[in-house]
């Protein structure tokens, strides 16, 4: 493939992430965050996002598991994950949290547990999209182009 | 009877009330016309039910209320209860007040008739009484008379018996005529004494009661033999008697008038013929020798008679010898009847068992006059109609068969037209029984009585039926207003339901604005992204470039208004909370009239702000009240004053402001006049409601919804002011608001001294609007400034050569005059231009002054690019100035562009930029010329450039309500705030920059490099500065960041389209940031940010860490200072280094220790070293309570999640410049 292409296709792909919600501005300040002393930069801070989350949600579907729910634990858990996953921009997720949060208040677990499998699928989702989109990048950078910057300045 | 009539009299009272009952009824049906239920209890209460036909009407008619009320059908029921209570209230009324009638009258009536009915009673028996023992008396005395006259008769005949001769007859008739006189003279009541001898010789005495006369009578004595008339025997009886009575019609009588007392014959004796004149007792009348009675008339008398008869017998008792007849009138009966009659009234009368008349109390003949005889009378002939009436009702009611004792009593005899007591007594004498009959009118005894009963009850039942009308209209009245009031309370009901509804339709109205605007940014947050993106492609040819930025600009404009819906929705519901924010009044009318500017040339009016006295904020602070600005009252069209009023800040052009102050509080005025269609002066106080316009005709005209005012007035009074119309003089409409504001505490008073004179300035105004040129040059005349004003390309060529040709070939005066005819003003301006040393020239030329429509516009270009050595152009240029003609001008290496308006603010840079220019002109040329300083400088003019763009795409948004909350623009966009205030910084950026390279024409080109910038709406220095100056003294307060700006300047060039990341890469350049944050995304992050500026991190994972790492690092503090000092350069030496950070960034959600805890811990640990560290929050609340929570605990400043990067950037650099100056 072309590098022009590929890159078009790059930016089609991640005008899509941004169209579609998955993605919003912090992901576009991680972007302009990286530069010759980071060059892996965005990669390296999503991967721990993905480290992250995945404790995260390991530690909520445990917490939620258990007899009596510590509502206090979840709250605070999901808390993490909502500020871990505003940081790198992925909105999706964070916006499953906010109302993971709100079920949380309330205590209800019922709520909750829908609430997470939410969260999770929006988390696979936006992981999917990200690897797709990384996929691309070494790509272009293995065929000797270079990534397009894109600017959404919101 | 009388209980009779009395219970039909209470029943027809009874009745009446009834009646007037109804009709009371009836009225209240047609006041409440709600009735079925009141109705029937009416059927059942009263005796008559109402007729059926208006039972139907009524029916209807409460069929129709019943439709007309049935929405208010649950108030049906309490209507109901006010009817029966109604009822019940005026049923018992009628009842008590029917009870207390007929008690009333039966205890006034019943005991008198009673008390008078026995008294009645006994009046008649006893008046009936007197004449009937009158009348025994008489039959007494006449009884004894007789048998006295009888012994002595006998007594006499004995001594006498048997008389031999002649002589002795006569002297036992002479005897016999001496005893019978002393007995009747010695009863002057008896009429008559007969004595009947056997032999037929009669003795009498006989006395005329009416005359008083007294007489006697006697037969002849010669016709009477003694042997003839001794017959013993008892059948001889018969034939005596016949001879006794029928055989002595021969015979001769003789009448003797006797002296009534002595019994002397005082007169002859006359012959009569026999029982002429009296009866004369016979022998008949005592067939069985016993004493008989019976009543005889006479011709004399015209009463009857009583007479008595006995048979005097011989000693053997075998033979009788005489008969002795007594006769007595019964006048003196007749005679006490009257006089009894005549106390009492009424009439009496006796009558005999059959029925004949003894006496009556009238004067009535008790006889009929027959030619033969006297007879007596019946009761019923008698002649008198009253005792005839009763005679005949008597007969009538018993016939002849009286009641067995005889008595009769009865009280209510209708005889004629009157009623009578009628009593009767029966008087059983054994010859003679007599009945008495008392007849009285009843008027006599109970007249009185029935009257006065009658009256009594009259005046109760009126009495009665007057207090049950107004006891009824009492209730209805009573219960009226209650009824009333159960209306008004329903209605208040009703109304409290609609108005609840009214207010959920109202939210839900508000609510799916503010979600439809909701749902809008989201698109257009991605619109926005794609248009970034777009610019962001280097492949766009200009045109193509500025159409995005307009669509960039416009778009941002619709966010701007999206965002201000939702701030409408909340002053609606009333949420909007007011927040106090410093501004520069001056600065705000500067922005406005950026903002209104195209908007007006589009309906080509000027827009003018004249501020004559300066900075309007002195204005307001000076200590005088009301001191007017003065400012000249522009005619503007009205649609432009509603433009006016719909973005809601009242200052502009046209108005005209005045300030009081009083205390801390400044009273601003706000006039807005115009000259528009005005507004009728009943409606000045609607205009202000919702959906409320003067006129209808008005939407059609100018369109609006009305709602403009409202909430311009909401707005107002939330700030503390009033908004009113006020009379005006002349066409249009003067609206007066006022504004109370609190001045800041600490108000560190900024004049500025503008003094342009040193300079010697001339200014050339070549500008198209007289207004604003007029203002402008005289606010440079006030401050010192020269000026010459054209106003067309012709006036600014003949300008332009006066000034130059004039002066630069040789000084002489004479050519100039000759050559070109000037005005006396121009001539003595020149001359006095003509008499400054080195003068530097500022044209301002209007971009309008061009012929733009043809070519013809570079020709000119050119010909003003000659005198640019000499002088400094500065262009007017309009937003809709094509880009074409700004390279142009741009090209010829003018480089001093600014966007119209023209304003002070503006001006005052611009002539600040000449001086310093020329200023550095003398040193330029012992300076080396940089290239980048080019960079600086295109970065300058198009700064100004965008500064004005920006408040164009303010403009477009009329009903822009961030604008609107007057004293705090700051809050609500944090972006136009720090562009209002960088303006100013931004001519000093370009001072100092010139400080160090000074001016150069040859890298003017390098415009698309610039043009690059147009984002870069706060470049880092500026943004600090931002911080800093927050006050107005940004033009004094720069030194310290020049190095910053400088390095800033040296970047640049490198950054490309990056440029408002990589402005800011350095400027925080040796700064020690602690980062406390448990999330290693997040940490990551914000370590790469602050790294890419040049601060050193640090970051831990929780608050304990943080505690720990900043003691422990207190401890090796001093030993690293020397390196740290190295890093740091000038910055240090001036800083007193005693905290190993110079800053914290804290998250608040940590385990271990939360940001609370460990800032509360740092806090206390620092308690005494008179260390303060500044500490900033990180929270993913972005609730103002968190806020004031993180600044209760000891932090410094807050910053939310995810990290704007700018936002950090600027709290980072503000809270470490704090500690440094």
């Amino acid at each position: 493939m072309d590098v022009g292409q590929m890159q078009r296709q790059w930016l089609d792909y991640t005008r899509s992430l941004f169209i579609e919600g998955f993605l919003d501005n912090q992901f576009l300040q991680l972007q302009q965050l990286q530069d010759e002393n980071n060059p892996e930069f965005v990669v390296e801070v999503v991967s721990l996002f993905f480290d992250d989350s995945e404790r995260l949600l390991k530690d909520l579907n445990f917490a939620l598991d258990q007899q009596g729910v510590d509502f206090k634990k979840v709250d605070a858990h999901v808390h993490q994950l909502k500020g871990s996953s505003s940081s790198i921009g992925a909105q999706r997720v964070k916006n499953a949290c906010i109302a993971f949060r709100n079920f949380c208040e309330e205590q209800n677990v019922e709520a909750c547990l829908r609430c997470l499998q939410q969260v999770k699928q929006e988390y696979c989702l936006v992981k999917n999209k990200l690897e797709t989109l990384f996929r691309l990048e070494q790509q272009i950078v293995a065929a000797g182009g270079s990534i397009p910057m894109m600017e959404l300045g919101f | 009877m009388a209980e009779d009539r009395y219970e039909t009299c209470s029943e027809g009272s009874a009745c009446s009330q009834m009646g007037s009952n109804n009709k009371c009824k009836h009225v209240f049906d047609r006041l409440c016309g709600f009735a079925p239920s009141w109705n029937w209890n009416t059927t059942t209460t009263t005796t008559l039910p109402p007729p059926p036909s208006g039972r139907r009407i009524f029916h209807r008619d409460v069929e129709k209320e019943a439709f007309q009320y049935a929405s208010s059908s649950h108030c049906l029921s309490s209507y109901y209860s006010v009817f029966v209570v109604r009822l019940a209230i005026m049923v018992m009324l009628a009842i008590l007040i029917g009870l207390l009638t007929i008690l009333t009258w039966h205890f006034t009536k019943i005991y008198t008739t009673k008390s008078l009915k026995t008294l009645a009673y006994d009046l008649r028996y006893e008046l009936l009484q007197r004449p009937i023992l009158r009348m025994w008396n008489i039959l007494n005395s006449t009884a004894e008379i007789t048998t006295a006259q009888v012994k002595l008769s006998q007594y006499v005949i004995r001594r006498y018996s048997n008389p031999v001769n002649q002589a002795e007859q006569v002297e036992l008739y002479e005897a016999m005529r001496a005893i019978t006189w002393a007995l009747f003279s010695s009863k002057k009541a008896l009429n008559s004494i007969t004595i009947n001898y056997k032999n037929g010789f009669v003795q009498a005495f006989h006395r005329d009661l009416k005359d008083n006369n007294t007489s006697y009578i006697y037969s002849d004595l010669s016709n009477y033999s003694m042997v003839a008339n001794e017959m013993n025997s008892f059948s001889a009886h018969q034939a005596w008697n016949d001879k006794a009575i029928h055989g002595n019609k021969s015979a001769i009588w003789y009448r003797e008038p006797l002296d009534p007392v002595t019994g002397d014959k005082i007169g002859k004796a006359m012959k009569i013929a026999p029982e002429d004149l009296i009866n004369i007792a016979g022998l008949s009348q005592v067939p069985d020798g016993v004493a008989s009675w019976h009543v005889a008339v006479s011709k004399f008398t015209d009463s009857p008679l009583l007479s008595a008869a006995l048979p005097v017998w011989d000693s053997s008792n075998k033979s009788i010898m005489a008969v002795v007849g007594v006769t007595t009138a019964l006048y003196s009966v007749g005679q006490l009847m009257k006089e009894l009659v005549e106390m009492h009234s009424g009439h009496m009368y006796l009558t005999s068992q059959e029925g004949y008349l003894l006496a009556t109390s009238t004067n009535a003949p008790l006889l009929t006059n027959s030619t033969k005889h006297p007879t007596l009378k019946m009761a019923v002939d008698c002649e008198n109609e009253v005792i005839k009436l009763g005679a005949e009702w008597l007969q009538r009611a018993y016939g002849n068969h009286s009641p067995p004792s005889h008595e009769v009593h009865v009280e209510n005899a209708k005889l004629g037209h009157q009623q009578y007591y009628i009593d009767s007594f029966f008087l059983n004498l054994k010859r003679l029984p007599l009945v008495g009959v008392i007849i009285i009118p009843r008027k006599y005894i109970m007249g009185q009585v029935d009257e006065r009963a009658f009256k009594t009850l009259v005046i109760l039942i009126s009495a009665s039926l007057c207090i049950l009308v107004i006891g009824c209209v009492c209730i209805l009245i009573l219960t009226n207003g209650v009824s009333k009031e159960m209306k008004l309370r329903a209605a208040l009901i009703s109304q409290l339901e609609a108005r609840r509804k009214a207010e959920a339709s109202s939210n839900y109205k508000s609510q799916f604005l503010a979600n439809m605007s909701h749902e809008l940014r989201t698109p257009m947050a991605a619109v926005i992204g794609l248009l970034d993106i777009l610019i962001s492609d280097d492949c766009l040819t200009n045109e193509q470039y500025s159409t995005v930025t307009q669509i960039r600009k416009c778009s941002t404009a619709l966010l701007r208004l999206l965002n201000n819906i939702l701030d409408l929705s909340k002053v609606e519901s009333g949420k909007l909370v007011l927040e106090d924010a410093e501004f520069d009044l001056g600065r705000e009318l500067e922005g406005l009239v950026d903002m209104f500017s195209v908007q007006c040339i589009n309906h080509n009016v000027e827009t003018v702000l004249d501020l004559s006295a300066g900075h309007i904020i002195l204005r307001g602070w000076c200590e005088y009240p009301n001191s007017c600005n003065g400012s000249p009252i522009f005619p503007l069209e009205q649609k432009k004053s509603r433009c006016i009023q719909k973005a809601r800040e009242k200052q502009n052009a046209n108005n005209e402001k005045r300030t009081t102050k009083r205390d801390n509080k400044v009273i601003l005025w706000f006039e807005v006049d115009d000259t528009g269609c005005g507004i009728d002066p009943s409606k000045w106080d609607s205009v202000f409601e919702s959906f409320e316009q003067a006129d209808p005709s008005t939407t059609r005209l100018h369109g609006g919804t009305g709602l403009g005012l409202c909430i311009v007035r909401n707005l107002v009074n939330k700030m503390g002011g009033d908004i009113k119309v006020v009379k005006k003089e002349g066409q249009g409409t003067l609206m007066r608001l006022c504004l109370v504001l609190s001045t800041p505490t600490d108000v560190t008073e900024q004049h500025y001294a503008l003094d342009f004179t040193d300079n010697s300035l001339v200014v050339l105004l070549a500008l198209h609007g007289n207004m604003s040129r007029l203002i402008t040059s005289k606010w440079l005349q006030k401050n010192g400034v020269c000026t010459i004003e054209a106003s067309e390309w012709n006036g600014l060529t003949q300008v332009l050569r006066e000034l130059f040709h004039a002066r630069s070939p040789v000084h002489n005066n004479n050519n100039f005059d000759a050559h070109y005819p000037v005005t006396e003003g121009l001539k003595s301006k020149l001359l006095s231009i003509q008499d400054m040393k080195k003068p530097v020239f500022v044209i301002v030329v209007d971009i309008g002054l061009l012929d733009l429509s043809t070519d013809i516009w570079k020709e000119q270009l050119n010909f003003l690019h000659r005198y640019f050595g000499r002088a400094r152009f500065v262009w007017m240029l309009n937003h809709d100035t094509s880009n074409n003609i700004k390279m142009e001008i741009r090209r010829k290496g003018n480089v001093l562009m600014v966007n119209k308006p023209l304003y002070k603010a503006k001006m005052v840079h611009i002539l600040e930029a000449v001086i310093k220019e020329r200023n550095l002109e003398l040193q330029k040329r012992n300076n080396m010329i940089g290239p980048r300083t080019t960079t600086k400088e295109g970065e300058l003019h198009e700064f100004l450039e965008i500064d004005s763009t920006h408040f164009d795409a303010g403009s477009s948004d009329d009903s822009d309500t961030s604008e609107t909350v007057g004293s705090n623009p700051v809050s609500v966009d944090g972006d136009k705030q720090i562009e209002l205030v960088a303006r100013s910084p931004a001519s000093s950026t370009y001072k100092i920059n010139n400080c160090l390279v000074g001016l150069t024409n040859e890298h003017l080109e390098d415009t698309n490099n610039a043009r690059k910038e147009e984002s870069c709406q706060s470049s880092p220095s500026s943004s600090k500065h931002a911080i800093e100056e927050s006050d107005p003294k940004s033009l004094s307060t720069k030194e310290p960041s020049q190095g910053g700006d400088s390095e800033c300047g040296e970047t640049h060039r490198a950054a490309g389209p990056n440029n408002n990341v990589v402005n800011g890469k350095n400027s925080l350049e040796g700064l020690r940031i602690l980062l406390a944050e448990d999330t290693p995304v997040l940490q990551r992050v914000a370590t790469i940010m602050l790294e890419k500026m040049g601060a050193s991190v640090v970051a831990v994972g929780d608050g304990q860490q943080a505690v720990d790492a900043l003691h422990c690092k207190l401890g090796v503090d001093d030993c690293r200072r020397d390196s740290l000092q190295k890093e740091r350069n000038m910055r240090s030496q001036t800083e007193i280094l005693t905290s190993p950070y110079d800053l914290i960034l804290m998250d608040c959600q940590m385990p271990k220790m939360d940001g609370y805890e460990a800032t509360k811990a740092i806090r206390k640990s620092e308690v005494g070293t008179g260390l303060h560290i500044p500490i900033v929050a990180l929270t993913a609340h972005a609730m103002s309570c968190d806020e004031a929570k993180c600044l209760e605990v000891g932090m410094d400043a807050y910053l939310t999640k995810p990290i704007d990067f700018k936002q950090m950037v600027s709290t980072i650099l503000s809270l470490t410049k704090r500690k440094t100056s």
